[in-house]
Formats: C-alpha cells, sequence, structure tokens
C-alpha cells in the first residue's frame, strides 16, 4: 500500500506542477471590431399617410439638411448688388437677420448688405415703408427669424450659391454678423473657383466631416433593391383610395382578391390586371371586377422609378375586411 | 464595508487572474472543501489503483511459478516441507493449508480417514475466501469515489454558483466578466469531481475483473487438488 500511495501522490503533484505551469490565464477571445450599424425604428404611416399638403402654405427650408460655408469674406462680387427690392418689407430687427428671410422669400433678388463693418445697422433698406413695429404678417417671419441667429444668413446664402463644398456640415460656428457676405446668383464660373480654394477649414464646420457622411448612404449599396414596405405600402394607400369594394355583399369574408397588376414605368397599367384567385362566392366576379376598376382608375401611380424592375409586376391583395371593418 | 462594495470588490479584483490557484483561492469555503475532498480522494484512488495493480501481477507470477512447481512431478510432501516455512498465498497458501488437514488427519494412533475429504475441502473453501477478500479489499473505495465523486463536485458547483449570484444580485451588474469569474471556480469543483471518478471507474470494473479471474484461477486448482486427494485417501483406505 506505502508504494501505491507514494507513486500516487508523485503523480498528482506531478499533474498539479503541471496545471500551475501550462493553465495559465485565460486567453482572452479576438474579437474583430465590428461596424455598429445604426438602426431607426420608423412608423411606416408617417410616410405612408402624408399629410394634405396646402398650396399657400409658407415655404421652410430644413435647416438640417443644408450644408453650410464658412466665411469666404475676401470673395467680391463681381456684378453690382442687387438692393432689395422686396414686395413683403421684412423688419430689421437686427441687421444681420435681415437678409435671412427674404433670401428665403426672394431667391431672385439675394439682399447684399455691405461687408463693411461700420455700416452694419441699415445694409438693406426696405425700398417700400419699412415698419419698425412687424404687422401681423411679417410677425410670423420675425418670430422665425432671431430664432436661427446667425447661421442662417451662411446657410441661406450657400443655398444659393452655385455649388458649396458639400465636405463641410450645418452644424458650424456662426458667422461674425459683419463679416457675412451675400453671393449673388449669377451663375460664375470664377467665383466658383475662388470659393473653393478660399475655403478656410477652420471656419466653420465639424472637422471630421468625411466626404461620404454615413447618412448619405453605403458606397456599395445596391441601387436596385426590391421594394421597400413603405413605397408597397404606398401604392396600396393610391390604389385603395379609387377602390369602392362591393359593400353589403353576403359573406364578404371570402371576396378577397388577388390581382396581378404589370405597370409600365411611366407608372400606368399595362394590360389588364389578371385575377389570381377565385371564390365561389357569387359576388366575387362583383369584387374582382371593382378591383381591376379601380387599378385602372388610379392608374398613373407615382413610384420609384429607379425600382422598376421590382414594381413591373405587383400582386395587390383586396380584402373588403380591410375596408368595411370587418 | 456594505454587501455592494463587498460583492464588488471580490468580483471585480479576479478578472482576468483565472489561473489554477487563483481559482481554488477564490472559491468559497465550501468549494474549497469539496475540492480538497476530490483531491484527496483522486490521490486515494491512485494509490489503491497502484497497490492493486502490483498486488495482482505478483500474484499472477507466483501462482504461475507455483503451478509449474505443482506439476512438474516433485512429490507433494518435499514441496510441503519446501513452502511451509514461509508466509504464503493464493495457490501456495491453498495447497500448504490442504496439506496441513492432511497431515493432521494422519498424524496420531487412529487417523481419522472418515470425512477426512470434506475437511479438506472446507479448509480450502476458507482459504479461496480469504484470499479473494485479500485480492478485492479496497476495491469498493473505487466504486464509491466513482459513483459519488460527480455529485460532490456537482455539490460545490452548484454551491459556487450559488454564491456567485448572490454575489451578482448584491453588485447588481450582470456584466459577463462579473459572472464568469465565479461560474469558472465553480466549474472547477466538478472537474475535479470527474477527473477523481473517471479513472476510479475505468479501474474499478478493471481491477474487479482481474479479482474474479485470479478467484476462478484458485478456484479450479483447488478442485483439481481436492481431486488428487481424494484419489490419494481412496487408495489408502
Amino acid at each position: 500500500m506505502r508504494v501505491g500511495l507514494i507513486a500516487s501522490t508523485a503523480g498528482h503533484l506531478a499533474v498539479l506542477l503541471w496545471g500551475v505551469v501550462s493553465f495559465p490565464n485565460a486567453k482572452p477571445f479576438d474579437v474583430p471590431p465590428v461596424d455598429s450599424l445604426p438602426v431607426d425604428l420608423v412608423p411606416i404611416s408617417e410616410l405612408t399617410k402624408l399629410r394634405i399638403g396646402e398650396k399657400d402654405a409658407e415655404v421652410r427650408e430644413v435647416e438640417a439638411t443644408k450644408p453650410v460655408k464658412p466665411k469666404t469674406p475676401e470673395v467680391k462680387p463681381e456684378t453690382p448688388p442687387v438692393q432689395a427690392k422686396t414686395e413683403t418689407p421684412t423688419p430689421t430687427p437686427t441687421p444681420a437677420k435681415q437678409p435671412a428671410k427674404q433670401a428665403a422669400k426672394q431667391p431672385a433678388a439675394a439682399p447684399e448688405p455691405e461687408p463693411a463693418p461700420p455700416t452694419p445697422p441699415r445694409p438693406a433698406e426696405p425700398v417700400k415703408a419699412p415698419e419698425p413695429a412687424p404687422a401681423p404678417a411679417p410677425k410670423e417671419a420675425v418670430a422665425e427669424a432671431p430664432k436661427e441667429k446667425a447661421p442662417e444668413p451662411a446657410e441661406k446664402k450657400v443655398a444659393e450659391a452655385p455649388k458649396p463644398v458639400p465636405s463641410v456640415r450645418p452644424r458650424s460656428k456662426p458667422t461674425p454678423p459683419p463679416k457675412a457676405t451675400k453671393k449673388k446668383k449669377a451663375f460664375n464660373p470664377n467665383q466658383i473657383a475662388a470659393l473653393l480654394n478660399k475655403v478656410d477649414p477652420a471656419g466653420g464646420g465639424t472637422p471630421s466631416a468625411s466626404e461620404n457622411p454615413a447618412s448619405l448612404g453605403s458606397r456599395k449599396g445596391l441601387s436596385n433593391v426590391s421594394m421597400s414596405q413603405s413605397e408597397l405600402d404606398a401604392l396600396r394607400s393610391q390604389i385603395s383610395q379609387c377602390w369602392n369594394p362591393p359593400a353589403g355583399s353576403a359573406g364578404a369574408n371570402d371576396l378577397n382578391v388577388r390581382l396581378k397588376v404589370y405597370l409600365r414605368p411611366d407608372g400606368g397599367v399595362d394590360m389588364q390586371p389578371e385575377v389570381l384567385n377565385s371564390s365561389s362566392n357569387p359576388s366575387f366576379t362583383i369584387a374582382a371586377e371593382s378591383a381591376r376598376r379601380a387599378v385602372l382608375r388610379c392608374a398613373p401611380y407615382s413610384l420609384p422609378a429607379a425600382k422598376y424592375d421590382a414594381w413591373r409586376e405587383v400582386i395587390i391583395n383586396f380584402d373588403p375586411r380591410d375596408l368595411l371593418g370587418g | 464595508m456594505n454587501p455592494v462594495e463587498l460583492a464588488q470588490t471580490t468580483l471585480a479584483a479576479p478578472q482576468g487572474d483565472m489561473s489554477f490557484f487563483a481559482l481554488f483561492l477564490q472559491a468559497h469555503l465550501v468549494v474549497k472543501i469539496v475540492m480538497v475532498g476530490l483531491i484527496g480522494a483522486s490521490v486515494w484512488c491512485w494509490a489503491i489503483i497502484v497497490d492493486k495493480w502490483l498486488l495482482y501481477a505478483r500474484t499472477k507470477r507466483q501462482m504461475s511459478r507455483f503451478e509449474t512447481v505443482f506439476w512438474s512431478g516433485q512429490s507433494l510432501e518435499e514441496l510441503y516441507r519446501t513452502l511451509s516455512g514461509r508466509a504464503n498465498h493464493s495457490m501456495a497458501a491453498l495447497f500448504i493449508a490442504a496439506m496441513r488437514e492432511w497431515k493432521r488427519s494422519h498424524e496420531g494412533a487412529r487417523p481419522a480417514i472418515a470425512s477426512l475429504r470434506q475437511r479438506i475441502d472446507r479448509v480450502m473453501d476458507v482459504t479461496i475466501a480469504r484470499e479473494a477478500e485479500r485480492l478485492e479489499a479496497r476495491l469498493l473505495v473505487l466504486a464509491t469515489v466513482g459513483s459519488a465523486a460527480p455529485f460532490i463536485g456537482l455539490f460545490g458547483t452548484v454551491w459556487g454558483i450559488m454564491t456567485s449570484f448572490q454575489a451578482i444580485a448584491a453588485s447588481k451588474n450582470t456584466n459577463l466578466a462579473v459572472v464568469a469569474p465565479g461560474i469558472a471556480e465553480a466549474l472547477l469543483a466538478t472537474a475535479l469531481g470527474l477527473l477523481a471518478a473517471i479513472p476510479a471507474v475505468i479501474a474499478y470494473n478493471k481491477l474487479s475483473a482481474d479479482a474474479g479471474k485470479l478467484s476462478a484461477r484458485m478456484e479450479g486448482f483447488a478442485d483439481e487438488f481436492s481431486a488428487i486427494l481424494s484419489r490419494q485417501i481412496d487408495e489408502r483406505g
């Protein structure tokens, strides 16, 4: 027994020693860094149930989508500055905010404040009856103008400039109001060159903005992809406006009509839509006919032309329960 | 120190240090006892395995040597005289026991021949039982360790995971880096249990089969020897 005990103890000690030597800290896994993929959950109804627009609504420009141009004070306009000859006189609470509104209202005639700092108080005097006290109509404009303070002139200016460098992002340092120079509308290649060359990287814009911002799409993205759910939904909502389902017909439950619709690139219907299914319900023919009529009636559909391959043949389900509240 | 701080310090410190001893030292006291017990059981099992291995090899060798001597045509009296002086095991012990009974029955004025055959058989049975017991001693330890060690290790693991979950609850952090060391340390107990149990089970099966074979060989010899002696008794009587 002694031999066995000694041998066993020695063996265990050896194994333990080996374990201490060759059972060191666990090696951490090599995890390749994975690019994070931003995911937004957007309700589809926002895109498909569009609000009805008003023709006389005020035009607003979305601020975040406009690239901003850093200050380029050296650029001299080559054409004489067009004095603001606006039909709607805008009150000028501060000189810097005044051109903003006019620029939005009047793309054809950009106001030109004088670049000289000593004369900012009245750079663009409205021709007609400047009212110090804002009338109700301009009130709205004033309310908007002070909100967006100094960056606003810069943005508007660039929006009208022929093509600014896209690398600069709108979240820029505000341009000092006295230096804000208005460029005129006329297309002038020399001026573009001047603009491009004189871009001061430190003057504005986020320095990290790359040439291809991620929000503008993937470099290797597909151009011809299948239709998104929102586009299908949009087509469905266009059709359903024209559809008068056979209301009151008996057994509306099995009046589900499947139509195969052939579309032309311009959105029109190519040939007679095919009814794909059938039913024993006697009013099925009526339902199918009404569905076919609906497709033909709404004919030019507005669909993304780039994806014509995806919607050349569309199968649409007409379910009366959706409309009859069944 | 409130329990949260305690848990955070005990859980935050060992991260990355997953070596053998570090895992052991981090473990809860119960888990430590289980681990030590399992290592002890493993040492004891291997001691038994080595011991039995040597014993069976020796016994087998002795049996072969005795059988060659026994069937070599040597006189039984002479063999008895050479063997009786020393401590004998297995077949030799069987032979000595039977011969001693034979000799005692023929000593004295009135030889007790009548039931000598039964007496010799009984003596040899007793000797076989004693030898078999010697061969199979401590084999049951192997069987016990083989069946119980996994459960003991599992107990240690469950206990360790329990305490590590308590620590997680106290630190309110389910990060894998917090959870993993406690579980790794608890799993070490199961690993040790299996480490002790697997060799024990294998060795138990092998050794008990060997012991059975040796016993069968002794019984075969006993039957043969009993036949020889009964022929002698009948020829003399």
